[in-house]
């Protein structure tokens, strides 16, 4: 089973109230967004003139590259399917890709805040909250869940149900009768990465100059992994200094007044 | 409700014993605590009156402040109507006001853009794991008479760590963005003053009574 | 300040124990705060409350609330809805923004300052409504009740509004929004074929979709975007004349890139050409119109090529329309249109619209301009009384006849606020604000302080503060959408060729209202005590006159949230033309005033030379700029780009990303700046933005100057001869960057 979810540029007038709802549903601050929906054009292309939109959010792509950069320790974690009950055990970080679902989640308690996750992810689709910084974090990642939570209850992703035009639909690709499946049969596609495969499964179908103009903005590059893997690595060296300092608890406090202290003199300038 | 609609719910038959004594600090602090939140309450001649002015007074004195005790007593004597001074005073700053509201009392305002949002939640939750709830008529959790009310109850309760938890967590990163709004926009010295004894008796302090952020 | 001591130390004074008078002699005992059982947090979902009923814009969508611990945390589409459905558009998503936005009212408050520069005081409801209800009723004896004027506006308005008119027995009674919206199309189309056309075209089930201007996908009502979709889906044709490339230009089959203000003469070569050729509904116009000789004998000098010289755009492509059109009539399409106030033209546009509809027989059938058959529910209010004309200031005395004929009931603002200021022909001495911004909705501002200064009392019912608001001697508080009964909102399943059903919805509050805010019939009722009317109120509360209201239709609040917020019932079928029904293509009585009896374009102003014509339309995420305060809103667009033709763009050294400000041709400058997108979307010989933005009103704490506000460059009104309404769109302006002003010469 793979989740994916269709855009239909052909509906979409893109109106907004996808964000707005996700925002409503997460409680995602603001400046942060878990999806957005660009405006293209109007401009001039091969086939005419177009403008069109792209609503963009999560991939949960096939071969997540956001998955590998996780710092964090690996734990064993058991995966239930929803429907047959089957179980399966995988180790994983703070962010890993659901063997049943096919949708890449993340575990806030564990998260570190590194940010390595949302550097890797072509799209953007990752942000880091440093409100929710704690005493093991910077804070804390956040992104599009395909709805989790909501699906197991039997509902539809939040920017899906609230949808004026019934321009996003979701279901599972593996299944060839899903209204997914059929839109892909079609000629649905994904914003694939030009320097790779990894096999997005958030699809766009729509007219052909309006996929065109889409396809020519928006085709992402994988991410310089030299430096989200720079990245990790700091969180990953700094990780246990933090818990020590901790245990240690003046230390901890007196870093965090001299932050403070610092801070202070920023906004003073 | 603010605990107060317009008219405060205090009669002078009010049988809690409030008066200070050296003996037990968590009660004395208990007490200052709900002097604190009452002086937040809308202006009403109920309880703005005399008595209520001096012990003020009396507490500014102690704390070295007379000068600040001066001058609200001029500002009251010199008024035509004084109460009015304050009421029109209170509203503005906490109300509505025109252009805006200048410093409404709600944590939520500070830390969400908004009233009742995901801050005003955490304080309602965190009032529930301290085995208390609001009051049907009560205003929204986070008003910052009700925080203060609270204090005063975990105080009372002898919970130093929850009282230390919940400044630290939900009291303090608001107040000191609404602190500020008062002191600069305030026209009238009670509030600008009032608002800096609830910054003092909220603050942090280590364990030799240093407070690291000036006052 | 410093204080000397430290807390602890302090605490471990007894100093203050020995203060005169102890502490507890001046603290309340109670608090707000008690001691409750210790819940478990809980992971079920957030509770469900039904009968929501949006108005974040006129559409109402129907809701449901999601409410954790009190605060409603989301709002939804009612799934039972046959109108929205479960969805709802990005404004009605960010309506929570608007309840709890902390400047909205919150208590009763007493203006101790002078009106326009309040000093607020709280106060009690009981002084308010006092203060309010004494005022008034010394107003009604000293003066008469039309010494009272009303500006009321929104469902909010309708219960006061009714009891100032009907009980106490003033006409001085004005609604907004006529003028500057809907008040064209409507009187047009009434004038053509007896009634206002809303915007009830069969999309879903048409050929082909003739839009003018309409730019859905920007301006955005679900249901009809649902009808516009579907339409589209089904496969039909759109045309769309609009000089820029819009959303709706973007899905069509044919974008008509029309020189601004001429769209009528785009209309009637089209008519023209279907009349000389024979393509009209020759039985339709036999049996459902008159004039018709008239009506192609006055249009027939507007040839193809004379209209494409006229709207810069090809004969050609002028044909090709006409003839999609008359291969697909009767299901065509012809979209009315909705804010229709743009060039003092206006009034002939719609009557070609309405008229255009006519020839192609495309009323009352599939896919053609078709009124669903929707449930009756009576409304209920204060009880009818004839006050005459005596003191009427619309009615000629000595003619005796109305002065304006064609404008909606009330009087209009002009004449209530020159009679206030002059005393002339009688005092008018209390004003009653409820909802509306007189301020901002009316032009000459000054007019309407000079109104209020010669007022002994003036009250203000609002949900936030206004510019008007200022001017208010006492300030009430109103519930909000959310919070609050009242408005019946009916109609039928969206899709004309499904099952015909019928539903009926009553708005319902979804949490409780915070503060002390009230609801239009407690505030009305406690007045009418005060001045004596006691036994005329209709109703006790609120919920009683919704009650009384769905009494009519055998239902109740009880059965309506036993029906998850939403009654549905059978249905009738729309199609098939009423026997009397008639299309005056010819308007005879348009003509004995003075007016064309035939559509006629008349042409608008010329762009000066180096400037560009400004116009402005909708953006999905703001109603007008009354959304622009709602941070979610703001944060999703927040700026009004403007559009710039990218040839001209080139000549005057522009470049995407820009930051510009404007001047218009009067003079007048912009206050705020925005950035230019650079397009081939739009013509050469105007610019385009958003409307909505750049707020100078410092009211708004998050909308305030960002973007450019259209509005204060819209210095020039032209009129409408016929309903004297305002077109927008004959403002001119030039860019201006890092000081310099822009030569737009095309």
């Amino acid at each position: 089973m793979q989740y994916g979810m269709i855009i239909d540029l052909e509906r979409c007038v893109g109106c907004h109230a996808c964000t707005i709802a996700c925002r409503a549903e997460w409680e995602v601050p603001v400046p942060y967004q878990r999806n957005w929906v660009k405006r293209l054009g109007p401009t001039m292309t091969d086939d005419g003139m177009a403008a069109t939109y792209y609503p963009g959010l999560c991939n949960h792509c096939d071969a997540p590259p956001c998955v590998d950069e996780c710092p964090a320790d690996q734990v064993e974690k058991t995966f239930k399917d929803a429907k047959s009950g089957k179980t399966k055990t995988m180790t994983v970080s703070a962010t890993w890709k659901d063997p049943f679902d096919g949708s890449v989640q993340v575990d806030k308690d564990r998260c570190l805040g590194c940010g390595a996750c949302a550097d890797a992810c072509p799209y953007g689709a990752r942000y880091v909250n440093p409100a929710m910084a704690d005493d093991n974090s910077e804070g804390k990642v956040d992104k599009c869940t395909y709805c989790k939570p909501r699906v197991e209850q039997g509902l539809e992703p939040a920017c899906v149900q609230t949808c004026i035009a019934d321009a996003r639909i979701f279901g599972d690709l593996d299944d060839p009768n899903s209204e997914v499946a059929k839109y892909v049969k079609k000629g649905a596609k994904g914003l694939e990465v030009s320097d790779g495969k990894i096999g997005p499964n958030s699809r766009y179908y729509g007219t052909k100059k309006d996929m065109g103009l889409l396809f020519t903005d928006y085709t992402p590059q994988l991410a310089d992994m030299g430096s989200v893997k720079r990245r990790a690595m700091m969180a990953s060296m700094v990780k246990p200094a933090m818990r020590k300092a901790k245990d240690i608890g003046m230390l901890g406090i007196a870093g965090a007044l001299l932050v403070k202290g610092l801070s202070e003199n920023e906004n003073n300038k | 409700m603010i605990l107060s609609q317009v008219t405060p719910k205090y009669t002078s038959k009010t049988t809690i014993a409030l008066f200070m004594s050296s003996t037990d600090p968590a009660q004395d602090i208990a007490r200052v605590y709900r002097f604190l939140a009452q002086c937040m309450q809308y202006p009403d001649a109920e309880w703005t009156n005399e008595d209520f002015f001096n012990v003020l007074y009396n507490l500014l004195g102690t704390l070295g402040a007379v000068d600040d005790g001066v001058e609200i007593k001029k500002a009251i004597d010199n008024a035509d109507d004084s109460l009015e001074d304050l009421q029109v005073e209170y509203t503005r700053l906490f109300i509505n006001g025109m252009p805006h509201v200048i410093a409404p009392p709600f944590g939520s305002v500070y830390m969400d853009q908004s009233l009742q949002g995901a801050f005003a939640g955490d304080t309602l939750a965190f009032y529930k794991t301290k085995g208390f709830g609001m009051e049907e008529d009560a205003d929204l959790p986070d008003h910052i008479i009700h925080e203060l009310e609270f204090l005063s109850l975990l105080a009372e309760e002898n919970d130093f760590a929850g009282e230390e938890e919940f400044l630290k967590k939900l009291f303090r990163p608001w107040f000191g963005k609404f602190l500020p709004r008062v002191t600069d926009g305030a026209h009238h010295p009670y509030y600008r003053v009032v608002v800096q004894l609830i910054d003092f008796f909220t603050k942090e302090e280590d364990k030799d009574g240093f407070q690291p952020n000036k006052a | 300040m410093a204080f000397n001591l430290t807390r602890r130390k302090f605490l471990q004074t007894a100093s203050l124990a020995a203060a005169s008078v102890p502490l507890s002699k001046v603290v309340s005992a109670n608090t707000g705060v008690s001691k409750s059982a210790l819940d478990a947090t809980g992971t079920a979902g957030d509770k469900t409350v039904v009968g929501g009923i949006c108005e974040m814009c006129f559409w109402r969508c129907q809701l449901v609330g999601k409410v954790r611990d009190g605060r409603l945390m989301k709002l939804e589409g009612n799934p039972k809805s046959i109108d929205n459905g479960t969805a709802i558009c990005a404004r009605g998503n960010a309506g929570i923004k608007l309840l709890y936005d902390v400047d909205r009212l919150k208590y009763p408050m007493k203006n101790v300052g002078k009106r326009g520069e309040p000093k607020w005081k709280r106060i009690s409801w009981k002084e308010a409504l006092d203060e309010c209800g004494s005022k008034l009723k010394s107003t009604v004896d000293k003066y008469g009740a039309h010494g009272i004027c009303v500006f009321p506006h929104g469902a909010s308005a309708k219960y006061p509004m009714h009891y100032f008119e009907r009980t106490v027995g003033t006409h001085n009674v004005s609604e907004a929004s006529f003028f500057q919206c809907r008040g064209i199309r409507d009187t047009a189309y009434v004038a053509t074929i007896g009634k206002a056309p809303g915007e009830k075209i069969d999309m879903p089930n048409t050929k082909v979709l003739f839009f003018i201007g309409d730019h859905l996908g920007e301006n955005v009502h679900v249901s009809h975007i649902k009808q516009y979709v579907q339409g589209l889906q089904n496969g039909a044709k759109l045309i769309v004349a609009d000089p820029r490339f819009s959303a709706a230009a973007a899905k069509a089959d044919i974008w008509v890139q029309i020189k601004p203000g001429t769209d009528t003469a785009y209309m009637l070569a089209i008519m023209n050409y279907l009349v000389q050729n024979k393509k009209y509904d020759a039985d339709f116009i036999e049996d459902h119109t008159s004039g018709f000789e008239e009506f192609s004998e006055a249009i027939k000098g507007w040839t193809l090529e004379k209209a494409a010289k006229e709207c810069d755009i090809p004969a050609k492509q002028i044909k090709e329309v006409a003839e999609m059109l008359a291969a697909n009539a009767p299901n065509v399409a012809i979209h009315p249109g909705r804010h229709v106030s743009w060039h003092g033209n206006d009034f002939q546009r719609e009557r070609a619209l309405a008229c255009l509809t006519g020839i192609l027989g495309a009323y009352y059938v599939k896919g053609g301009w078709v009124p669903a058959k929707g449930p009756k529910v009576k409304g209920v209010s204060w009880a009818k009384h004839d006050h005459g004309n005596e003191f009427n200031l619309n009615y000629n005395q000595e003619e005796d006849e109305k002065i304006y004929t064609n404008n909606p009931p009330g009087t209009p603002t002009d004449l209530i606020r020159d009679c206030a200021i002059s005393g002339k022909p009688y005092p008018i001495k209390s004003c009653v604000v409820w909802g509306q911004n007189p301020l901002q909705t009316i032009p000459n501002q000054q007019k309407m302080k000079d109104l209020f200064n010669a007022m002994d009392f003036v009250m203000c019912v609002d949900v936030m503060p206004t510019d008007v608001t200022a001017w208010a001697d006492i300030l009430l508080p109103e519930k909000s959408y959310l919070e609050r009964h009242d408005y019946i909102k009916k109609g039928t399943q969206w899709d004309l060729s499904k099952e015909h059903q019928q539903y009926i919805s009553a708005r319902m509050p979804l949490v409780d209202p915070m503060f002390e805010r009230k609801d239009q019939v407690y505030i009305t009722n406690e007045l009418a005590k005060r001045m004596g009317h006691s036994d005329a109120i209709p109703v006790n509360t609120i919920e009683e006159m919704v009650d009384k209201s769905l009494a009519s239709a055998n239902l109740s609040l009880e059965k309506l949230i036993a029906e998850d917020g939403i009654h549905i019932q059978p249905g009738k079928d729309p199609y098939g033309i009423p026997e009397d029904f008639e299309v005056l293509l010819f308007n005879d009585d348009l003509e004995d005033a003075g007016h064309p009896g035939a559509p006629t374009y008349i042409p608008v102003e010329e762009v000066p030379a180096g400037y560009a014509r400004l116009l402005y339309g909708r953006s999905p995420v703001h109603t007008f700029n009354r959304s622009q305060n709602n941070v979610w809103l703001h944060n999703a667009m927040p700026d009004n780009p403007v559009w710039l033709n990218n040839e001209v763009a080139a000549k005057v050294g522009l470049v995407d990303g820009d930051t510009v400000g404007f001047v218009n041709s009067e003079g007048v400058e912009s206050e705020t700046t925005t950035t230019v997108k650079v397009t081939p979307g739009i013509r050469k010989d105007c610019v385009y933005m958003y409307h909505g933005y750049g707020s100078a009103n410092p009211l708004m704490t998050i909308g305030v100057g960002a973007g450019v506000d259209d509005q204060a460059l819209i210095t020039k009104l032209a009129i409408d001869p016929e309903t004297g309404c305002h077109g927008m769109r004959n403002n001119f302006v030039k860019l201006i960057k890092n000081g310099k002003v822009l030569d737009l010469s095309a």
